[in-house]
């Protein structure tokens, strides 16, 4: 067992693991923020996609010991009390989702990518999140949603 | 987005009521559920795709620390067959494994590690048998290898039954049509036209992984969490499988489930469950058996290879005068709902066109490999694709434009179909119309260089959904004025929690905060037929609407007593009772209620105000020599849809540069999840079955079971938002609830041909199998080049 520490939205966490668990697996499974969902295990699908000191990270294919010291954001995390992310909003208004599953990891990869880019286009936009898949969309509402959010 | 509207909550774009779980991380789904002392399951899989299982030692596995059950296919386990309509499969397989990745033995441990290393440990010896694949070779009255010898013998459902081929020995089920002679019809066309089309076999890719969780309480009683789509036939299934009383089974789908799209067999549940019951004594611990991606992409079901023969004749004019079509679904190793996909396949051609003479041999085969079924459109993607690639070839046959042919042939309100059925609610036309306007159809697009060729084409398409059908609710009225559904009906994604919400408000007048929608749960929610066939907005709907007008009559006849007022002149609005027209002869919802002594409130009688209701449409079964029926399906759901593509001739390369879609659903309840629904019909599994979806396999096994190599459409795949436009057309239906139909399944059903047709018109090469690839496209070029040289 191998002792990690790090801040998890915004909150520091000390724990005790086995150097083999990934990020996903810790925080799906050892703190129980299960918002962000495991959906191939290859880092392929972006279902598990939290944000690490602001980037957009694919937490299944990286272990928790190499986020030491490094603050992480998971779904959970991002709106600010009641008031939601306006990300999470333009998600809302759009409909830019349907079952769900896909849309934590494509949320927090949609918000790495604002907070980085000023005035994107929607070339901009598909490729930051080209590599987040969803079935049930066919991506029209995310990229519109995406699109939407005020950039301040 | 809004469409022309007299409501307050039907027709309006409500946020999805589950939408603030979804985007804070705070929805729960199946794979997310933890139990106390829970167990882990993993499953042992055939390497073979069709092999006499001869001997099965555990032993190694069950001395495994931390293994607790181990279990095979064996009379105490398995005792019984199940199947939608066939019950051909247990829950492992006994005597023979049918496929690669047939369940032949399960574990249960205290971790999935564990679980995964004893299977490992597991020794199975097989005899190895001739396996098939090809369908035609499966069809054929001497096949390499029969699946099922005692297919005859085996239990099949009344209500839909198969019909099996007394020559033919993998045949699980045969559909015929027989509409007047179409062989003397042929005598008399100008131009007879015959093709051959394929579709590939794809996958559903549903985001979450299929997941079932099972436990048993002290009484023997076993209650499972799973993903299904339907919770009733999960529910039988499982009483099936294991001889259990129904009522000893409880069936609970959570809230929220990750897609679904046809492919939710209940295979996890199933062995979760079996997991739970062989371990001997009490307490037994739950089980939670969750599918790997590969698992899913390897072992549950999938859109089975389809072989689509088609055959027209027609008049110079181009009037159709017979058509003639034989399908076969390419199964799988058991026939699960695909035995009615093979026979519901025919109901789209069925209804396309108004042919006077229609002649339709639909069959369903088992191979060896995994179960193919339910898929979004139900096999009518198929036989719709080998239809308007043909009807395209037709056109140009005849020197008609491909647009022209069909608004000329569609069906319209009160023709005939190939049931002789008399069409109801048809927007084939107004569909072409929108299709056509959208994609500016005769209007040429500058190509941008020479090396790349542009082109449109069309298609149009429908999508029934089925009878014999039935929901079921309850409506219940809370002390507070909250209106609670209890419904069966799974929220897979499609928003039915948000619609159904949306109705209720309509009935009662109350926002929708004011209304919550129960997960299902067999023990509280009672029977709906399945959240399938793109049925729920028209049956729940309208089993809906009847438990609304059931719960505000015992609403008012209590208020009528407390107000002094016979029941007739009440009405409610804001969980207030008034008399209409004198709104100050009200009283809110809450004054019914008296609030009792140690807690709680109480009504003066009646328990609670719960309306129930059933809607059941049985329809009428097509007679079984010529499919003559004059209700063979609740309603159809018409689209047409139309793309621009641009072909790259050095790489093969094709883009899809502009998709358009136009859809009849009736009446949108909530106009933005029918664009939902349009946007992942059309983008994701449309242009992704046409271009680039494929389950590859090698003697049954699948070569690409990751998303590195299975390829779904991604952001990159799809038209840019201003080229994709999608149109909702509202041809009502008379028995639809405030007109409405359904969406969801339709809205594929026209993609790959009117891709195919466009790739036609740029390159003038016509394809007759999908996904169709850049190779594929350069090859053909290379053909074709050489035959001009030739």
């Amino acid at each position: 067992m191998e002792n990690l520490s790090l801040i998890v939205n915004g909150e520091k966490i000390e724990a005790k693991i086995s150097p083999e668990t990934t990020l996903h697996t810790f925080l799906h499974d050892t703190l129980g923020l299960t918002g962000s969902k495991e959906g191939c295990g290859e880092g392929l699908c972006g279902c598990c996609t939290v944000r690490v000191d602001g980037k957009a990270v694919k937490s299944c294919i990286i272990l928790a010991l190499q986020v030491e010291g490094k603050s992480v954001q998971t779904i959970e995390g991002l709106a600010d009390g009641e008031t939601l992310d306006p990300v999470q909003e333009a998600f809302l208004d759009h409909g830019a989702f349907q079952c769900g599953y896909c849309t934590p990891g494509m949320i927090m990869a949609s918000k790495a990518f604002l907070d980085e880019a000023s005035k994107p286009s929607e070339k901009d936009v598909r490729h930051a999140l080209s590599g987040n898949l969803c079935r049930c969309t066919g991506y029209h509402k995310i990229i519109k949603a995406t699109l939407s959010v005020d950039q301040k | 987005m809004e469409t022309n509207n007299e409501y307050k909550y039907i027709g309006t774009s409500e946020r999805n009521v589950n939408g603030v779980e979804k985007v804070t991380g705070a929805a729960q789904y199946c794979s997310d559920m933890e139990l106390s002392r829970m167990l882990y399951g993993k499953v042992k899989r055939s390497p073979y795709p069709h092999a006499r299982i001869i001997s099965i030692d555990t032993s190694k596995a069950k001395e495994l620390p931390g293994v607790k059950v181990v279990i095979v296919g064996d009379e105490e386990t398995c005792p019984s067959r199940f199947g939608a309509g066939v019950a051909d499969e247990y829950v492992l397989a006994r005597g023979k494994a049918l496929y690669v990745g047939d369940a032949v033995a399960a574990v249960a441990a205290e971790t999935e590690e564990i679980a995964q290393e004893a299977v490992d440990l597991i020794e199975v010896e097989y005899e190895e048998l001739t396996p098939v694949f090809d369908g035609d070779e499966a069809f054929s009255r001497n096949p390499p290898a029969i699946l099922h010898e005692e297919l005859k013998s085996y239990k099949t459902i009344r209500s839909v039954p198969p019909r099996f081929d007394e020559n033919r020995p993998n045949v699980f089920n045969y559909f015929r049509i027989r509409r007047d002679n179409t062989e003397e019809a042929f005598k008399n066309a100008d131009i007879v036209l015959e093709n051959r089309f394929e579709v590939a076999m794809i996958h559903h890719v549903q985001m979450e992984p299929h997941c079932g969780i099972a436990k048993v309480d002290g009484t023997g009683r076993l209650t499972v969490w799973g993903t299904t789509s339907k919770p009733y036939g999960m529910h039988r299934d499982i009483s099936e499988s294991r001889g259990m009383e129904p009522s000893s089974v409880r069936v609970i789908i959570p809230t929220h489930v990750g897609g679904s799209f046809g492919g939710r067999e209940p295979k996890a549940e199933q062995i979760a469950s079996s997991l739970v019951l062989a371990q001997k004594g009490y307490p037994k611990r739950p089980v939670k058996m969750r599918f790997t991606r590969e698992e899913q992409l390897t072992t549950t079901t999938t859109r089975a290879r389809y072989i689509v023969e088609i055959k027209t004749g027609a008049k110079k004019d181009g009037t159709l005068v017979a058509t003639k079509m034989k399908t076969i679904l390419v199964g799988g190793a058991y026939a699960g709902t695909g035995y009615l996909t093979a026979r519901n396949g025919s109901f789209g051609p069925a209804a396309n066109y108004k042919t006077p003479t229609f002649s339709m041999d639909a069959y369903g085969v088992y191979t060896n490999q995994r179960m193919a079924g339910a898929f979004r459109g139900f096999g009518n993607a198929e036989t719709l694709w080998g239809m308007e690639s043909h009807m395209d070839m037709l056109a140009e046959e005849l020197n008609i434009d491909p647009l022209k042919l069909r608004l000329m042939n569609c069906t319209d309100e009160g023709d005939l179909n190939a049931f002789q059925e008399k069409m109801h609610s048809v927007g084939a036309k107004e569909c072409l119309h929108a299709a056509a306007r959208d994609i500016e159809w005769g209007k040429k697009t500058e190509q941008k260089a020479p090396h790349l060729k542009l082109g449109k084409g069309i298609a149009l398409g429908n999508k029934y959904s089925i009878v014999p059908t039935a929901s079921a609710c309850f409506v219940k009225v809370h002390p507070d004025g909250l209106v609670e559904l209890r419904t069966s009906t799974v929220e897979l994604g499609q928003g039915s929690n948000t619609i159904f919400s949306q109705m209720i408000s309509e009935e009662f007048k109350v926002p929708v905060s004011k209304v919550r929608v129960l997960n299902p749960d067999t023990d509280i929610t009672p029977f709906d037929l399945g959240t399938a066939s793109s049925r729920s907005t028209f049956n729940m709907g309208n089993a809906i609407r009847k438990a609304c007008a059931d719960a505000k009559k015992q609403l008012f006849d209590l208020a009528a007593k407390e107000l002094g007022v016979t029941e007739d002149v009440l009405e409610t609005a804001e969980s207030r009772v008034f008399v209409k027209g004198s709104p100050e002869k009200s009283m809110h919802v809450s004054e019914l209620f008296i609030p009792m002594v140690i807690g709680g409130y109480t009504l003066k009688e009646g328990a609670e105000i719960i309306g129930k209701a059933t809607y059941y449409l049985p329809g009428v079964m097509p007679d079984p020599e010529t499919g003559a029926s004059e209700r063979p399906a609740s309603f159809y759901m018409f689209v047409a849809q139309a793309a621009e593509v641009e072909v790259d001739i050095e790489t093969g390369k094709i883009r899809v540069t502009k998709m358009v879609t136009a859809n009849d659903c009736g009446k949108a309840i909530n106009p933005m999840m029918v664009e939902g629904q349009q946007d992942g019909g059309v983008l994701s599994m449309g242009i992704g079955s046409a271009l680039l979806e494929e389950v590859i396999t090698d003697n049954g096994v699948m070569l690409n079971p990751q998303f590195a190599d299975y390829k779904l459409p991604t952001t990159l795949d799809c038209p840019d938002c201003d080229n994709y436009k999608s149109a909702i057309i509202e041809t009502a239906h008379r028995e639809g609830p405030w007109g409405a139909k359904g969406v969801g399944e339709g809205t594929m059903v026209s993609s790959a041909p009117a891709i195919a047709n466009a790739i036609y018109d740029a390159i003038g090469i016509r394809f007759h199998d999908i996904p169709i690839t850049p190779e594929q496209v350069l090859t053909a070029l290379k053909e074709k080049n050489q035959e001009s040289l030739g």
